[in-house]
């Protein structure tokens, strides 16, 4: 298996504070990848340590082939980048700032940079400093979907973007997808990461904790079920793996863990089902259950100070 | 229902006392420093002078040179003619500088308050809380009176405690640094009021008004001893005129106050006309497209240099033509004993003092190396460098690229400086070799600052948090330069500063060793900069 990314044991230090603590990623061609985790959890420094920017620890990164600090150069060649945080030179237009990002790069494809400057919506004639965050982030996106690189990093490319063009951007990152390009996706926007990614890393406190395609991480969570039933369904709440159980108005609403959803549909089936309506997992359910010790200690924790 | 019902009353200027609090706070560095450093700025001239020229024929030397046109360009009317002592002539020959670092602390403290607090949204944020429309504005120019009356405050105390000053001309003194000050805080507030971005309002306060009003100063001052008529219409001129020490008439300060008081209503009346965060004049709209050039390090360097470059070159030439045409005054028996031994040419003293040129030049310019380094050192804390070090850009060649720009920078403001002080000098004195001996000198004294650049660069890849320690060997080579001369000092501390080693033309044949033993320690300094560049974690958060 040829995969674009891969690091084992990732660890790196500002001072006292360790920012990535033993971090393996893997991220196959042709993907797409979500990288996922709250704020602070070592997203941006992972990407950082994989551009070359900042130097690891310990462990080892390679990318497209190449070690990620020795061969910076001759990989970013290969590869585009649109960081979380846009800054602009002031006095430059954003059309400018395409252009030039784009020739640092290798140069960039004239036709689709006009197209994608339309399809953004981008006045390139403004100076960087007139600039708002979202139009800042239309240009780094601009200037780095514009080059026929193979692998794209980005670093919460939409954050700042309006409905539409998060829309947007999700149409260009399929046709990329549809050109077998790789991606890397770095975000704590959910709703994006599972409506593009093919796998899903799930980053916390400078480790992945989970990865795997969002099918896979899905057997570990429940489904949430609504059922209205002509016979009584209490006798449900009882089954093995079922949680939250709550009657309401004629209807049943509650979660079942993935490995009972089978023997409870074939428990309903005998009830008399009027109507029924499944929901996967989100993505903030399965965040929730990574990050649900750590909301709970922190409850705790303050809870004991209000006392 | 009286909780529901906003508050009426106090309307535009509610909430001034609080932001007066938080700008002081936000200032309680900044503004110490400036008045502290402009005190003694002032202290040091005050005492400079009696220890330079310490007797009596020492000072009507300094007449020579100071009293005709091109010394009232520089300093101002000379009142101090009739009657020279050093509590007439240091107030006139100084006080114009000392009223120019009063006036631009103050622009640049409205700029700062206002238009950069807009520019950058936090105004939207204080506007959107209990706080009036002109409250904001109020509060800057409240603290500019504060800051203005501190350092007006703290030179009358020095002043009254020299026994070279009287009280009442170190008042009225005093009160015009005050009045200045003010002035140009009222300038700023309507300037600000007129463009979206702080920088051109910094550049139009500073540039046209501030540098307007000493250049109408300065040619109205150069017709007559007293100043002409031209030199009224510039509110530098109204302290001068005040002739504090000879005439001390307050009068003229009226129009300073007058000026600021009609500016400042200016500002509010502006300020009611527009939106926040909104100019009177629309920004401009650029280029959708890059030229080819911009595309590679070299260009992008180029690209953020090039109009600090010109101005620089613009700037200095100004400067340097007119200190060339200097040199006709600098002849012996005009000079006091004291600048003969910096100028180092007690037989030619003419060539001593455009040789003298060439290092105070290079001294000055060493200054636009510091802040070259300093800028890219921002462009890498600004995370404007990580997109660019992203691309297939190698640390090398950006740290390279901006070496290679800053390098052109100071060898075109070099020479440009030393093509316009030549100019001066040959037109003053008739020899129009001078343009280009003039010229070679002042390129002869380009290495010494690439040692400075190299130092700077050194710090960015070794210590990038010091990189602003490269000052003080500017610092250092300005005063070994400048005053080291007069000091009874060793041999060695005239070694350590760079700018001592080149030969001083055209006093001086031009020497290869000395030159290029400081272009070879410059690469050596900039080749360890970039290797240890290379090995650093790029600076970003």
């Amino acid at each position: 298996m040829s995969n674009v990314i891969e690091t084992t044991g990732l660890v790196k230090d500002f001072g006292k504070v360790r920012a990535l603590d033993g971090l393996d990623l893997g991220v196959a061609k042709g993907e797409v990848h979500g990288f996922l985790g709250p704020n602070g959890a070592g997203k941006t420094t992972t990407i950082r340590i994989l551009l070359g920017l900042l130097r690891a620890d310990a462990g080892t990164a390679t990318m497209l082939g190449g070690d990620p600090w020795d061969d910076a150069v001759a990989l970013h060649r290969r590869l585009a980048y649109v960081p979380g945080d846009v800054e602009l030179w002031p006095n430059l237009t954003g059309g400018e700032a395409i252009d030039l990002l784009g020739r640092l790069r290798g140069g960039l494809d004239k036709a689709r940079r006009d197209m994608l400057v339309e399809r953004f919506d981008l006045d390139p004639t403004k100076k960087g400093r007139t600039y708002s965050k979202g139009n800042r982030q239309k240009v780094a996106l601009i200037s780095a979907l514009a080059s026929d690189a193979e692998l794209l990093l980005l670093d919460e490319p939409t954050a700042g973007l309006d409905p539409l063009m998060e829309a947007v951007f999700q149409e260009v990152i399929r046709d990329m997808m549809a050109e077998g390009r790789t991606v890397l996706l770095s975000s704590h926007i959910l709703a994006q990461v599972e409506v593009l990614a093919d796998r899903i890393s799930i980053i916390r406190q400078g480790k992945v904790v989970e990865s795997g395609t969002l099918r896979d991480l899905r057997h570990l969570t429940r489904t949430t079920f609504t059922v209205e039933t002509t016979q009584p369904a209490s006798a449900i709440a009882q089954m093995p793996g079922v949680f939250n159980f709550e009657p309401n108005d004629g209807q049943v609403r509650f979660d079942v863990d993935a490995e009972h959803v089978g023997t409870v549909v074939s428990a309903l089936s005998g009830l008399g089902v009027q109507a029924i309506t499944s929901r996967p997992p989100t993505l903030e359910q399965l965040l929730l259950r990574h990050y649900g010790d750590e909301m709970a200690a922190h409850n705790g924790e303050r809870a004991e100070v209000a006392r | 229902m009286t909780a529901t019902t906003p508050a009426r009353g106090g309307g535009t200027l509610v909430g001034t006392g609080s932001l007066v609090r938080m700008m002081l706070r936000r200032d309680r560095v900044k503004l110490p420093s400036w008045i502290l450093g402009i005190s003694l700025f002032w202290l040091y001239y005050t005492r400079l002078v009696p220890t330079a020229y310490p007797t009596r024929a020492d000072l009507d030397a300094i007449v020579g040179m100071m009293g005709g046109a091109t010394g009232r360009m520089w300093t101002g009317p000379t009142y101090f003619l009739d009657n020279m002592t050093y509590e007439t002539f240091i107030p006139a020959a100084y006080g114009g500088y000392l009223i120019l670092v009063i006036v631009l602390m103050s622009i640049l403290l409205i700029v700062r308050h206002t238009r950069v607090e807009e520019q950058t949204g936090r105004a939207e944020l204080v506007r959107a809380s209990v706080v009036g429309r002109h409250a904001p504005l109020t509060a800057a120019l409240l603290v500019a009176l504060i800051a203005n009356g501190a350092t007006a405050g703290l030179i009358a105390i020095m002043m009254i405690a020299d026994p070279i000053f009287s009280t009442g001309g170190s008042l009225l003194f005093v009160a015009g640094c005050f009045a200045s000050g003010l002035a140009f805080a009222g300038l700023t507030a309507a300037i600000v009021q007129v463009t979206e971005y702080s920088r051109t309002a910094t550049s139009l306060a500073a540039g046209a008004g501030l540098g307007g009003a000493f250049l109408i100063k300065a040619f109205g001052d150069m017709g007559h001893e007293h100043g002409t008529l031209l030199s009224w219409f510039s509110p530098m001129a109204w302290p001068q005129q005040t002739a504090p020490f000879v005439l001390d008439r307050w009068w003229p300060l009226t129009l300073s106050v007058a000026f600021a008081v009609a500016t400042a209503a200016l500002g509010y009346w502006l300020a009611a006309r527009r939106d926040v965060g909104a100019g009177l004049i629309a920004p401009r709209a650029g280029k959708a497209r890059a030229k080819g050039w911009l595309g590679t390090p070299v260009g992008l360097a180029w690209r953020l240099e090039r109009r600090t470059i010109m101005w620089w070159a613009i700037g200095l030439g100004v400067l340097g033509m007119s200190m060339g045409a200097f040199a006709e005054r600098a002849v012996p028996g005009e000079m006091p004993e004291a600048l003969l031994v910096v100028l180092d040419g007690a037989e030619n003293i003419t060539a001593g003092y455009l040789a003298y040129m060439g290092v105070f030049m290079a001294s000055i310019v060493a200054i636009y190396a510091v802040l070259a380094m300093q800028g890219l050192r921002a462009e890498e804390t600004g995370g404007r460098g990580e997109p660019v070090l992203a691309a297939a850009v190698s640390r090398w060649s950006w740290l390279g690229a901006n070496l290679l720009v800053g390098t052109i920078g100071v060898v075109v403001i070099m020479g440009v400086a030393g093509a316009m002080t030549g100019l001066g000098a040959a037109s003053v004195l008739g020899d129009n070799a001078l343009i280009w001996e003039v010229t070679a000198a002042h390129l002869n004294h380009v290495p010494p600052i690439l040692v400075v650049l190299g130092v700077a660069a050194l710090l960015f890849g070794l210590l990038p948090r010091a990189t602003g320690a490269s000052w003080a060997l500017v610092a250092y080579g300005f005063i070994m330069g400048t005053f080291g001369a007069l000091m009874d000092l060793p041999d060695v501390a005239f070694d350590i500063s760079p700018f001592e080693h080149p030969a001083r033309m055209p006093l001086e044949e031009f020497e290869l060793v000395p030159v290029a033993v400081l272009v070879a320690i410059a690469v050596a300094l900039v080749a360890v900069g970039l290797a240890a560049f290379r090995r650093r974690d790029l600076d970003v958060t």
